[in-house]
């Protein structure tokens, strides 16, 4: 994602001057990177695709705060991001004030034991990505979309720091408590089989 | 023999940076027969946790994901529409400093009749002055909406008790929403007009619900609001109207757009 800059920034020096179109470049330049990471952090088509369309919109509102000493790629990216992030905290939110009107404490084992039920039927029939979805709920917004950036895109502890703006070394120990979680999700997924 | 903490086990497996402590950590890895184990069922657990493969997009999504944005950004350029670009309105004067100021007292509470007073204080300002309480009052408000829309969207039809505070918000944005309609004339915007129109009818519906909000009419509203892609236009609206304009405002959202 880092290999276009030159282009890159010639496309925001045209836009910042007047040509609206330039900005199309960047967009089908980048679009194809942020729907994957937004993808991932999101567990959701549909959301992934708002989020790709939020960031955009973001950049290019704030793009005259584009330092031209950055790569456009990682700016864009570190944006969608934080849509991303902001996605699910909110869907998050829904869904915990919905869990706390049903306070039933047998809840949480009754969604393990339904998709534990067939985790060999998941396996075959390539729906793999629900016995990860489930493992994954048990992490909180940051650490899900920390852990994404670290296992599935690769990204420095120090990147997945500024993405998210903390500091290098609590991005270090998010992603540390959501291979904890996970583990212990898994454990637990696998014992029930 | 001191053996590798969890934590450790980790940062060898996502290759952290290397330094004296991890080259002294992977000579234990690949001596101890117990912590090569436990590396080996951290490895197996990752991988349980593959990366997942999004849904394909085919080679034309960036080209639709332009499509879509691409008539609602406005032109960096100052022309007659100067308002959408940042700069004109930074040096706030002292007058529009308290215009502004105002114009939000004005907006925050509902009983504006009760302040025509105030309203003549605005009214008399220079026009530029008035248009730019009328930005800053309209991007509260698109803020407002937007997050009211983000919770319908959201909001769960099966439970009607939680949308209560929703529709009393909805009471609250209709008044402000027939506000910025008449002062949106000011602007000339035809998107805006369309949209402050749909968020009326919307508001209306949500706002005027006697018995409360039922799950058929949520799904119904947000079955209105998904096929009229409200959210999203709110949000360009709201996306034009750049931070630097509206800052001293008592706009209190996040993160989000
Ligand atoms: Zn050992």
């Amino acid at each position: 994602m880092h290999c276009m800059g030159k282009n890159d920034h010639e496309a925001i020096r045209a836009v910042l001057g007047g040509d609206k179109e330039a900005f199309g470049a960047l967009v089908m330049r980048h679009s194809h990177s942020l729907f994957r990471v937004a993808f991932r952090i999101t567990g959701n088509e549909a959301d992934a695709e708002d989020v790709v369309q939020e960031a955009f919109l973001r950049g290019y509102r704030k793009l005259e705060s584009f330092e031209s000493r950055s790569d456009f790629g990682t700016w864009i990216y570190r944006i969608a991001v934080h849509c991303a992030l902001d996605r699910i905290k909110s869907s998050r939110a829904n869904e915990a004030s919905r869990l706390a009107e049903e306070t039933d404490p047998e809840l949480d084992d009754v969604q393990v034991a339904d998709l534990a039920a067939g985790p060999d039927r998941l396996l075959l029939s390539g729906e793999i990505g629900a016995l990860q979805q489930t493992a994954m709920q048990s992490l909180t917004p940051t650490e899900r979309t920390a852990f994404v950036l670290r296992h599935m895109e690769d990204c420095s502890t120090e990147e997945i720091g500024a993405a998210l703006g903390i500091a290098p070394n609590a991005a270090k120990q998010a992603v540390f408590r959501a291979v904890q979680k996970l583990r212990f999700r898994l454990a637990t997924l696998r014992v029930k089989v | 023999m001191k053996h590798l903490t969890e934590e450790e086990l980790i940062g060898e497996a996502f290759g952290e940076r290397r330094g004296k402590s991890e080259a002294a950590n992977e000579q234990h890895l690949a001596t101890c027969a117990e912590c090569a184990q436990a590396y080996a069922a951290l490895q197996n657990d990752l991988a349980e946790v593959a990366p997942v493969e999004p849904p394909a997009r085919d080679a034309n999504y960036g080209e639709r994901v332009w499509q879509s944005l691409a008539p609602s950004l406005a032109v960096y350029r100052a022309d007659k529409r100067r308002w959408l670009r940042t700069g004109l309105w930074k040096g706030l004067s002292y007058a529009a400093a308290c215009a502004l100021l105002v114009a939000c007292a004005f907006y925050a509470g509902r009983q504006w009749e009760q302040r025509q007073p105030h309203i003549t204080v605005v009214k008399s300002a220079p026009p530029e002055v008035k248009q730019h309480v009328v930005l800053v009052v309209l991007s509260d408000h698109l803020d407002r909406s937007e997050r009211l829309l983000v919770e319908l969207k959201h909001a769960d039809a099966g439970s009607t008790e939680m949308v209560s505070p929703m529709r009393d918000e909805a009471r609250s944005l209709l008044a402000a929403n027939r506000e910025c309609r008449q002062n949106a004339k000011q602007i000339d915007d035809p998107a805006l007009a369309t949209a402050l129109e749909h968020l009326d009818r919307l508001l209306g519906e949500l706002a005027n619900q006697p018995e409360g909000l039922n799950t058929a009419t949520i799904l119904r509203l947000q079955d209105e609001m998904n096929a009229d892609g409200l959210l999203f236009k709110v949000r360009v609206l709201r996306s034009r109207i750049p931070d630097q304009q509206t800052t001293g405002t008592n706009r209190s959202k996040g993160g989000t757009i």
